[in-house]
């Protein structure tokens, strides 16, 4: 009332179908899950809004975390806090998404912020959106006429762009769980320790049998494209070799640089995140292979 | 952006919601695109909640809603509506000071002041949960409660106090005695 | 000794006699006044008052588009005829005098022929409500023509040569971008570096750093019957805002009055925005007959108000082979942005203190301050000497490098004790209190200095600690910055209670409950009795700005002067009531008794009842005027400042050789800051001034684009410390080191508290790197590509 903000209206549905038939018929809905994305963006005049559709009250329906016939499915207005709280992220295979929940903003943005928010942002620096990268998460989207399912190595388009339909809305986001032998890391790194962005982020994914990489999947905030992603070269490289620093060294120094294209901005210069991108990449795997190796 | 005709400057109707804050039920009329934050301070006078940033990073705005500790600052009031709120102002009963409170300043950890409410529902929200918490996890829970003051070591002291005087059974102390 | 003022003489004869006794308040742990009330939410600060006006209006504040550029036309019609839309005010509107400028009339409030950066502002909208305000905003059709930009102050001046190279002119008006230029010149330069057998050089940048208070920028004016407008507003200084909003509305001062609730935070940023907030507010609450609210978002406060000057410096240091230092050159380039601001002055306390707290028997010293079209940069604590210190620190850390020699001895071997003369020949004697040695001694003992330095210098692996020293000083006060005097008054109430006046604000730092301590103490009063008031211009004396470290020394000795009036009155009144010698009276209400005869009691009310039908006033107003500051233009010689506040900051980090990532393990700093008056305050300052400090080392920086458009105008990309950054101990010490003329020996703290800071934090990443570093904030980057660059890192 006092600090000058864009004005907007809001829908508040009763629950999904009417969320549902709100968006098919009107162009100018924006779906809103916490607002800690939205809301800024709004003030700051990126986003023009006419009327924003509020899917809190969806929460009866889509928030939950569920763990059945082998996948995992978090509903889309699940906050990153409930996350954070539940028993999945206590599982070593998961350790990836604790360590997310250490690094995530601050905890009164966790209790607002949704995963499929995260996911919806399509922004370098999500955190959630990286971790489902390397666990081969799916993003389901729901619109009056069905539903489907986007790998969500597919999903991003651009700086804020994704493949969902305008009367579309995120409703779950799952993966497989994963084999007992493997384990996900991830690490941010800024100059500050607390609250931090990220000048550089990056999730992964390991199983290793006899010291043998199995399977890996790697993602960072950004690879050349301005949203987060793999770096399918490397896992090639890795995948079926003997985990050693020399093996390590070598996808570091001779493959990743090859798929990586990292910016300048005011905040940190090209070299420098290339740079960093190697060092937290070797932290983040031996830190899984200490995990699989019962090291916590 | 073109001038809106009069007939549409009602495009932004009123809203009626209804507010549980520090116990107190509240009827209040609010627009969709109203904040939490200036609903507590600006209609229902409630300003021990501060605005340091408006955008969710500096801590100063939240309030415990239904439990939760939420920037009230990117909280829409309508998104409120039906919850209860707890405020600075709501922690203790009149004339008595919270054990989170007592130990503030009993480790004289007040400067301008500014960031307290927000520091203080962070620490309830961390000790309802946490009755006994380490080091890392007090940094943990104050990490987004921005003091530029720089009162943060006394804090951390102030956090571990605030737990002993509630293990103690301590939950409430005069307002009258605390003074120098 | 008779030629002394009486005020000087007041202040000098308390000194005398309390310098051996114990104190009862002051220096001791005692809850400030408005604790309680501010933990539990209840005080109010200048936005919170705008729940009380169900009538209030609004001001939006439209800015420039761009940083540098002619206005040819402003077209409000459409802005004007936007429903909701009470008024906009533009430049012709002003009924007085277009500017908010500081030290000199540069700075109009409301631009209308030229934007000299992007915080100008170009109309103001009042509406009743703030969002459509913002709407009718994006109306104002402004007709500019841009001009080139300029954001890096060597594109004005020339480091080395010191001279202005050919640049489109910001500053038409004034001929010349160059604000001001101060020196220092001393002994034979040439031959110190001549016969030196070493000489250390380096070029050093420090950046713009923002005060990033946690309350941003507000004011509330209310209009006056009489024409004249009331305003509550968040500033350190209320008589300058008085002043200021006078001359725009073309009124007397007598009717602006200004009222100072809690602040939250100030460092120096509250001084001239306040005024433009002022003025704003005050402006549109006589256009409207309504009260009027101005309260800055974060993003506009950080691109709206001043900031710390970046510097740019060269710097030569010569010594002998033992270490002494011969002499010192160094030319410093202020960036002063668009507008003056305090920068003149900024720059003047840069140049005396940019030799360090050193003997130099030699040098040379050039300050420039200039403009750019940056964000202007004004007062923030520490004023000019974070960034020489900085420079000269890092200085005589490669010195000792150079030489051999531990970074301890080095300093110990220069530094300033009592007896010494100052670069500017001032001689300080013991009335000044010279404790620097003290401190360095205490802090190297509790930081184990010697025996940490030769452990960590043998460390392998990826994280390696490091432990750095930086000294530093800091006049007290403002020297020649302007006229130095406070005021503060003092008056027992009928009941016994006490009001406590004084025109010094309290941003958080506590110190009017220092100046309520030296009362107590000297009226032998609990702090309990009293209540300080909110400076008001219609109620506190003009105390001077709350700048410059001064609250507690010179308001402090204004309090000594009214206290110890009181106290003698009160003395007799109780003397004839008990039947000894006024000189044996003793006050610790509520008791009030003779040294001789302890049994035989009246009680502090009697007295204070007893002296209101005696007639005897029971109030004072107390006066303080520092002896002037000397200082030859031509020259830097003089006594610039009244004393020296001086100090040691030792700091320990772990640096990540691998991620270029510093942790601050611990600090100890160790202040000679007099007698501590206030020991709360004293604390708290040197935590929170180390922390503030640390963000200065590592993280802060407010960027410019080539435009001059700020990138980073929020607190997630703007970053501050949190409290996973700050050491895991930060240890104050105090030496006291007395200052005669100061209340009960005190000298200042507020400033100072920052100055050493970041060198300190430096020098122990180049002590873990073995490399050494020129620029702050030394992020993560700078080190590893420095490390890099050195075949220092793994890949
Ligand atoms: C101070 C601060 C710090 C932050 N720090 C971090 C951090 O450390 N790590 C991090 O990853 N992020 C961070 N963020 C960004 C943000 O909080 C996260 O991206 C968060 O997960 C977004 O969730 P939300 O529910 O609030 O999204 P919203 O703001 O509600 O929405 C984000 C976007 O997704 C769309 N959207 C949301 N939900 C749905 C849905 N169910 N269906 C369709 N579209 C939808 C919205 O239209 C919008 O475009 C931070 C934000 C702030 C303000
Ligand atoms: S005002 Fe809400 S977090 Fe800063
Ligand atoms: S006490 Fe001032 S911001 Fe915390």
């Amino acid at each position: 009332m006092v600090i000058c903000i864009p004005r907007f209206n809001v829908y508040i549905p009763k629950d999904v179908s009417d969320a549902l038939n709100a968006l098919s018929q009107r162009k100018d809905l924006i779906p809103m899950g916490g607002g800690s994305d939205l809301l800024v963006l709004i003030r700051s005049g990126i986003v023009k809004a006419d009327t924003v559709l509020d899917l809190w009250p969806l929460r009866k329906e889509l928030a939950y975390i569920k763990r059945e016939n082998g996948t995992v499915r978090i509903g889309a207005l699940t906050t990153v806090s409930e996350l954070c709280e539940s028993d999945l992220i206590k599982d070593v295979r998961y350790a990836g998404l604790a360590d997310v929940c250490k690094k995530f903003s601050t905890p009164f943005i966790r209790n607002i912020a949704t995963v499929g928010g995260n996911v919806g942002a399509a922004h370098p620096l999500s955190d959630i959106a990286l971790m489902l990268l390397v666990l081969n998460g799916k993003v389901k989207l729901l619109s009056k006429n069905g539903e489907r399912e986007v790998n969500i190595a597919k999903f991003f388009k651009g700086k804020r762009r994704t493949v969902r339909n305008h009367d579309e809305i995120i409703a779950e986001v799952s993966f497989t769980e994963t084999p007992p032998n493997s384990s996900t890391a991830f690490i941010k790194f800024d100059r500050r320790w607390g609250h931090a962005m990220g000048y550089v982020l990056v999730g992964a994914y390991m199983q290793l049998r006899d010291n043998i990489i199995k399977d890996v999947r790697i993602a960072f905030d950004s690879t050349g494209n301005p949203y987060p992603e793999r770096v399918w070269t490397t896992e090639e490289f890795l995948k079926g070799k003997e985990f050693s620093d020399e093996l390590i060294k070598q996808a570091l120094n001779n493959v990743l640089p090859k798929e990586m294209k990292r910016i300048t901005d005011y905040r940190a210069s090209a070299e420098y995140r290339l740079d960093l991108s190697k060092v937290l990449l070797r932290r983040a795997l031996l830190k899984i292979k200490s995990r699989i190796e019962g090291g916590g | 952006m073109s001038v809106i005709p009069r007939e549409e400057w009602d495009k932004y109707p009123d809203i009626e919601i209804t507010l549980n804050v520090n116990g107190k039920d509240y009827k209040v009329k609010v627009k969709p695109y109203e904040r939490l934050l200036d609903v507590l301070r600006y209609k229902l006078g409630f300003t021990g909640v501060k605005e340091g940033c408006g955008r969710g990073e500096c801590g100063a705005c939240v309030v415990l809603m239904d439990g939760k500790l939420v920037p009230s600052c990117l909280v829409l009031a309508v998104r409120a509506n039906g919850s209860k709120v707890l405020t600075v102002e709501g922690l203790a009963p009149e004339g008595k000071l919270h054990a989170i409170q007592k130990a503030l300043l009993d480790t004289y950890a007040v400067q301008c002041g500014f960031c307290f409410p927000g520091v203080i529902l962070a620490i309830k929200a961390l000790l309802d949960r946490n009755p006994n918490p380490t080091d890392e996890e007090i940094k943990d829970a104050l990490s987004g409660q921005l003091c530029r003051c720089g009162s943060y070591l006394r804090f951390i002291k102030a956090v571990k106090l605030a737990a002993q005087y509630i293990r103690e059974g301590k939950e409430y102390f005069d307002e009258s005695g605390a003074r120098g | 000794m008779s030629e002394l003022p009486e005020y000087v003489r007041i202040v000098e004869e308390i000194f005398d006699k309390y310098k051996d006794k114990e104190f009862l308040y002051v220096g001791k742990r005692i809850q400030r006044w408005d604790a309680v009330e501010k933990i539990k939410g209840r005080v109010l600060f200048t936005a919170d008052f705008a729940k009380y006006y169900r009538n209030a209006v609004f001001v939006y504040s439209v800015r420039t588009k761009y940083a540098h550029a002619k206005i040819k036309s402003i077209d409000i019609s459409e802005a004007q005829r936007y429903p909701g839309v009470l008024r906009v005010i533009t430049a012709k509107d002003i009924p007085g005098v277009n500017d908010v400028g500081y030290v000199i009339p540069d700075q109009p409030l409301l631009v209308s022929d030229k934007a000299r950066y992007i915080g100008d502002i170009v109309a103001l909208i009042v509406a009743e409500d703030p969002n459509v305000a913002k709407e009718a905003g994006e109306l104002i059709k402004v007709d500019y023509e841009k001009l080139p930009v300029i954001t890096d102050p060597l594109q004005v001046i020339d480091l080395r040569t010191l001279k202005e190279k050919e640049h489109p002119l910001i500053h038409e008006e004034r001929g010349s971008d160059v604000v001001a230029h101060f020196k220092i010149r001393k002994g034979d330069v040439r031959k110190a570096f001549d016969e030196a057998d070493v000489v250390v050089e380096g070029e050093y940048s420090t950046p713009f750093q923002e005060h990033a208070y946690m309350e941003p920028e507000a004011a509330i004016a209310l209009p006056e019957a009489d024409g004249g407008v009331t305003i509550i507003a968040t500033t350190q200084c209320p008589f300058d805002v008085r002043k200021a909003v006078a001359k725009v509305l073309g009124v007397t001062q007598n009717k602006v009055r200004v009222i100072v609730p809690a602040v939250g935070g100030g460092f120096g940023g509250k001084e001239d925005v306040a005024n433009e907030l002022g003025a704003k507010a005050a402006l549109a609450a006589l256009m409207t007959g309504r009260p009027a609210v101005v309260i800055h978002s974060r993003e506009e406060s950080m691109i709206g108000h001043s900031k710390r000057h970046p510097m740019k410096a060269w710097y030569r240091h010569a010594a002998k082979r033992d270490g002494t230092l011969l002499g010192v050159e160094a030319n410093i380039v202020f960036d002063t942005g668009a507008y003056a601001s305090l920068g003149p002055f900024v720059a003047w306390r840069a140049t005396v203190h940019a030799t360090g707290p050193y003997r130099v028997e030699a040098a040379r010293v050039d300050t420039l301050s200039v403009y750019t079209n940056n964000v202007y940069a004004g007062a923030f604590r520490g004023f000019g000497c974070p960034q020489v210190t900085f420079a000269i620190e890092s200085q005589m850390d490669a010195l000792a490098e150079e030489l051999g020699m531990d970074p301890v001895d080095l300093r110990l071997k220069n530094i300033l004790r009592e007896g010494d003369r100052t670069v500017h020949g001032q001689l300080l004697t013991r009335d000044h209190g010279v404790g620097l040695e003290e401190a360095i001694l205490k802090a190297v003992e509790t930081s184990r200095w010697y025996e940490k330095r030769k452990l960590f210098s043998k460390q392998v692996g990826t994280l390696r600690k490091g432990i750095g020293i930086a000294l530093l000083w800091h006049g007290n006060s403002i020297g020649v910055e302007g006229a130095d005097y406070s005021s503060a008054t003092l008056i027992i109430n009928r009941d016994g209670s006490i009001t406590f006046r004084v025109g010094l604000i309290d941003m958080g730092q506590g110190s009017q409950w220092g100046m309520v301590l030296i009362a107590s103490e000297i009226l032998g009063v609990p702090p309990s009795y009293f209540r300080v008031e909110q400076p008001d211009t219609a109620a506190t004396p003009d105390s001077g700005p709350t700048v410059a470290s001064r609250s507690t020394v010179m308001g402090g000795a204004a309090v000594v002067n009214a206290a110890y009036k009181l106290r003698q009155r009160l003395n007799k009144v109780a003397s004839t009531l008990l039947g000894c010698d006024p000189d044996d009276v003793e006050i610790k209400a509520p008791d009030v008794y003779c040294r001789s005869n302890p049994e035989k009691k009246v009680s502090w009310s009697d007295v204070v009842e007893q002296s209101f039908w005696l007639g005897i006033p029971l109030q004072e107003f107390g006066y303080f005027r520092a002896p002037p500051a000397e200082w030859d233009e031509e020259t830097g010689q003089g006594a610039p400042y009244i004393t020296y506040t001086f100090g040691a900051i030792i700091a320990e980090v772990t640096v990540d050789l691998e991620t270029g990532g510093v942790k601050v393990d611990r600090m100890v700093t160790a202040y000679d800051i007099g007698k501590v008056i206030n020991r709360v305050g004293a604390e708290l300052h040197a935590e929170g001034g180390a922390i503030q400090g640390l963000g200065y080392a590592l993280m802060e920086e407010v960027v410019h684009n080539k435009d001059a458009y700020v990138m980073n105008a929020n607190l997630s990309t703007y970053y501050i410390p949190t409290i996973h950054d700050v050491p895991d101990e930060i240890i104050p010490i105090f030496v006291e080191a007395k200052y005669r003329r100061g209340p009960f020996g005190a000298k200042g703290l507020g400033e100072p508290s920052i100055n050493g800071i970041a060198p300190a934090i430096v020098n122990a990443v180049s002590h873990a790197t073995g490399l050494r570093f020129h620029s702050i904030p030394l992020t993560p980057e700078k080190i590893y590509m420095a490390l890099k660059k050195a075949g220092k890192t793994l890949f």
